[in-house]
C-alpha cells in the first residue's frame, strides 16, 4: 500500500496549558494542493511546523510518506521545500546569492543555468535578479522563494501564507506557479487566510477552528472548491 | 562541517555589519597591543636614562673621594626590574607598583616604600594593553557578534526556513557562531602575531597567550549560545549578555578584591617608612652601645670594632640604618605575606571570572604581577646587603678606598625571571 505524502492522524499539540491542535486528522494525496484555512490562532501554522519538525505533537502522528516525521527528522526535511510567510530572505543578497544559500544549506547543488531557469520559471525580470533583495517588491521575493522550492525539487511544498500581503496580479501568478508545480506532481500543503486563493487552486480545502479540524471540502472533477460554500463555513466557524 | 563552515562564512563575508565589527577589532587588537609595547619602552627609555645619569653622577661623586662612608652616603645606584619580553602584552603590576628604585647603603625599608603607593587613576580605569583588551573588551565584541545570531532570523521570519532547509536544523545557528568567532579570533589574533614575530619570545609564549585569546572566545561563544537559545527578542539576549559580563569581568573582580583585601589585611608601605625612620632617628639620642649592641650580635665579625669613640662615627651611622632596617623587618615580611595570600587569594576568585582568569594568566606569563615585584623587591634586598657587605670592611676598619677599590662597588645586576 502506498502512503499518503502528507497526513496527520488525530495530531495533537499542547503549549502549556494551551492545546493548540486537537485531534486533526486529514491526508493529502501526491500532486494534490490541500488548503487549510483558518483565523489567527486557529493552529495552521504550528500544524505545518509539526509537519517540518519544528514542534513536536503532544499525541497523534504527523506522517511524511507514512513516517512520523519525529522518526526521521532530517530524512522528512529532505522531502520538503519549505516556504514562510513573508518570505523574507536575505534583503543584503541578490536572489542568485540567496538562491545559492539556501540551496549550499540543504546540500543541494544546481547550476547557475538552472538557477536562471528557475527564475525564468517564476517570471523574475532578468536585470533585478543581481540586485538585493532590499529592492524587490513583496511578490519578487515570493518568487525567489518559489524558485527555491523548484531548485530543491522537492516531491512536497509548505507554505505559510503565501499570498499575504501580494498584490492581485502577482496572486495570480502565483497561483499558475502552485497548478504547474502540482501538475508536475509536487504535492502541496498550504495554510492561509485567503478563502478565495484557497478555492482557486486546492482540490481539498479543511477549516481549522481553535485547533480542530471543523469541515472538510473537496473540488469535483473539473470544478473548483466553492468559495461561497467554504466562506459560509468560515464565517459559521468564526461566529460559534 | 568544513563545508557547513565554509559556506558561513562567505555568508558572513558579506555582511557589513560583521565586516565593520572585525575590522574594529583587528585595530583594538592593534592599539592595545601598541599601547603596551609603547608603555614598555617608556619604562625601558627611563631606566636606561636614569642608569645613564646615575652612572654618570656616580663618575663625579667619586673624583678624588676616598672617605668609604662619605662615598656609600653620596653614591646612589638603581636598581630595577627588566620588563621580560612578552610585558607590551601585559603591563600588570608595572603601573601600579614600583619596578625601579634609587638606592644606596641608607636603611633600605624607607628607600623602598618610598613610593609604594599604587597609582589611583590606573587603579580605577585600567590600563589599555592587549590584557585588557582580552580580558574586558573582547567579551563585548563577541556579545555584537552573537547576540541577536538566532533572535533576527525569528524577527525576520527566517528561522523555520533555515532550520528546515539545513540538515543540522537548529544547529546551523551554532556553527554560524563559530565561524563569526573564528573570524573574531583571526582578526584578534593577527595582530599579536605580528607583535610576536618583530619581538623575541618564544614559540610557547606566543602558543599561550593565543590559546587564552580563544579561551575567552569559547567562554562568551558558550554563553551566547545559552542565553540566545533561550531568549527570541535579541535586545533581551544583548541585555542579559552585557548583564553577565558586567557581573564576570567587573563585579566579581571589584568584590572579590574588596573581600580579600578584608580578610586578609596588610600593613601599607607608609607603616614600614614610619618605622625605620623613628628607629634612625631615635638612634641620634640615645647611647651608641644601645645601636652597636645588637649590631655586633648580628655581625660577631665586628665585635671588636665595635666601640664608638668619636661622636660620628660613620660605622654606628651605618649600623643605625641596618638596625632601623631590622626594626621595620616584621612590618614588610607582614606586608609580602599578605601580598602573596592576596594573590593566592584572587587565584579563588579568578575561577569565577574568566576575565580576571586571563588576565592572571597574561600577567604571570608576562612576568608583571605581584609575585614578579615581589621578586623584584627581594633582588633590591639582596643588592643592598651586597653593598653592606662590601662597605663594612672598609668604615669598621676606617680603611680609605682606593681606584682599585672604587672599581669594585658592586653594581645592580637585574635578577632572572
Amino acid at each position: 500500500m502506498i502512503s499518503s505524502p502528507i497526513s496527520a492522524k488525530n495530531l495533537c499539540v499542547l503549549r502549556g496549558d494551551n492545546q493548540v491542535l486537537d485531534n486533526v486528522s486529514f491526508t493529502i494525496d501526491a500532486g494534490d494542493i490541500f488548503a487549510l484555512l483558518g483565523g489567527n490562532g486557529a493552529g495552521k501554522s504550528t500544524t505545518l511546523l509539526t509537519f517540518l519538525g519544528l514542534i513536536s505533537p503532544s499525541s497523534g502522528q504527523a506522517l511524511i510518506n507514512g513516517v512520523e516525521v519525529g522518526a526521521d527528522i532530517q530524512g522528512a526535511r529532505a522531502q520538503i521545500s519549505y516556504l514562510p510567510e513573508s518570505a523574507n530572505l536575505y534583503p543584503h543578497l541578490s536572489a542568485y546569492e540567496n538562491l545559492e544559500y539556501f540551496l549550499s544549506l540543504a546540500h543541494i547543488s544546481r547550476s547557475p543555468e538552472e538557477i536562471s531557469l528557475s527564475l525564468d520559471e517564476v517570471k523574475l525580470a532578468p536585470e533585478a535578479r543581481k540586485k538585493p533583495l532590499s529592492s524587490y517588491s513583496k511578490g519578487m521575493r515570493q518568487k525567489v522563494s518559489i524558485s527555491l522550492a523548484i531548485l530543491r525539487r522537492s516531491p512536497l511544498l509548505l507554505l505559510d501564507e503565501p499570498t499575504s500581503g501580494l498584490d492581485p496580479l502577482a496572486i495570480d501568478e502565483f497561483n499558475i506557479i502552485l497548478k504547474t508545480l502540482s501538475n508536475l506532481g509536487t504535492t502541496i500543503f498550504m495554510v492561509t487566510h485567503d478563502v478565495y486563493g484557497a478555492c482557486e487552486v486546492a482540490k481539498r480545502v479543511g477549516l481549522l477552528r481553535q485547533g480542530k479540524m471543523t469541515s472538510m471540502f473537496q473540488a469535483r472533477e473539473d470544478q473548483k472548491i466553492s468559495v461561497d460554500e467554504v466562506h459560509q463555513a468560515f464565517r459559521q466557524s468564526q461566529a460559534s | 562541517m568544513l563545508r557547513e563552515m565554509q559556506r558561513e562564512f562567505n555568508f558572513a563575508w558579506k555582511e557589513t555589519a560583521l565586516r565593520s565589527l572585525i575590522v574594529v577589532a583587528f585595530f583594538l587588537s592593534a592599539i592595545s597591543l601598541l599601547a603596551g609595547a609603547l608603555t614598555i619602552n617608556d619604562q625601558e627609555d627611563l631606566a636606561l636614562r636614569l642608569n645613564t645619569e646615575i652612572k654618570s653622577e656616580q663618575l663625579q661623586i667619586l673624583k678624588g673621594k676616598t672617605d668609604p662612608g662619605d662615598i656609600a652616603y653620596s653614591l646612589f645606584h638603581l636598581t630595577f626590574d627588566p620588563p621580560s619580553e612578552l610585558a607590551f602584552v601585559a603591563v600588570g603590576q608595572r603601573n601600579e607598583l614600583t619596578w625601579l628604585h634609587r638606592v644606596r647603603l641608607l636603611a633600605l625599608e624607607g628607600q623602598i616604600h618610598e613610593t609604594s603607593d599604587a597609582n589611583p587613576e590606573i587603579l580605577t580605569l585600567g590600563h589599555l594593553d592587549f590584557s585588557f583588551f582580552l580580558s574586558v573588551l573582547l567579551p563585548l565584541l563577541v556579545i555584537g557578534l552573537l547576540f541577536d545570531i538566532e533572535a533576527r532570523e525569528h524577527r525576520d521570519r527566517r528561522h523555520e526556513l533555515i532550520c528546515s532547509a539545513s540538515r543540522f536544523g537548529n544547529r546551523i545557528f551554532l556553527i554560524r557562531a563559530m565561524v563569526r568567532s573564528l573570524l573574531l579570533a583571526a582578526a584578534v589574533t593577527v595582530p599579536f602575531i605580528i607583535a610576536a614575530i618583530n619581538s623575541n619570545i618564544t614559540l610557547i609564549q606566543a602558543s599561550s597567550v593565543i590559546g587564552l585569546t580563544l579561551f575567552q572566545i569559547v567562554v562568551w561563544l558558550a554563553l551566547s549560545q545559552f542565553i540566545t537559545r533561550r531568549m527570541r527578542e535579541a535586545a533581551t539576549a544583548g541585555l542579559s549578555l552585557i548583564s553577565i559580563w558586567l557581573v564576570l569581568t567587573l563585579l566579581i573582580p571589584i568584590i572579590g578584591k574588596i573581600f580579600v583585601e578584608y580578610r586578609v589585611p596588610v600593613p601599607n608601605g607608609g607603616s614600614i617608612l614610619l618605622t625605620q625612620r623613628e628607629a634612625v632617628n631615635d638612634a641620634w639620642d640615645l647611647p651608641k652601645t644601645a645601636t652597636m649592641k645588637p649590631f655586633t650580635e648580628a655581625y660577631p665579625e665586628w665585635r671588636e670594632y665595635g666601640d664608638v669613640g668619636k661622636p660620628f662615627e660613620w660605622k654606628w651611622y651605618y649600623a643605625f640604618q641596618e638596625m632601623g632596617d631590622r626594626t621595620a623587618k616584621p612590618i614588610a615580611q607582614a606586608l609580602y605575606k599578605g601580598m602573596r595570600d592576596r594573590h593566592e587569594a584572587m587565584a579563588w576568585i579568578a575561577l569565577l571570572s574568566p576575565s580576571l582568569l586571563i588576565e592572571r594568566r597574561l600577567t604571570a606569563l608576562a612576568g608583571t604581577d605581584v609575585l614578579q615585584h615581589l621578586r623584584y623587591i627581594q633582588c633590591s634586598r639582596r643588592f643592598h646587603a651586597e653593598m653592606r657587605h662590601f662597605y663594612y670592611p672598609f668604615l669598621f676598619h676606617e680603611k680609605a678606598m682606593s681606584e682599585s677599590n672604587l672599581a669594585e662597588i658592586p653594581e645592580f645586576k637585574p635578577c632572572a625571571l
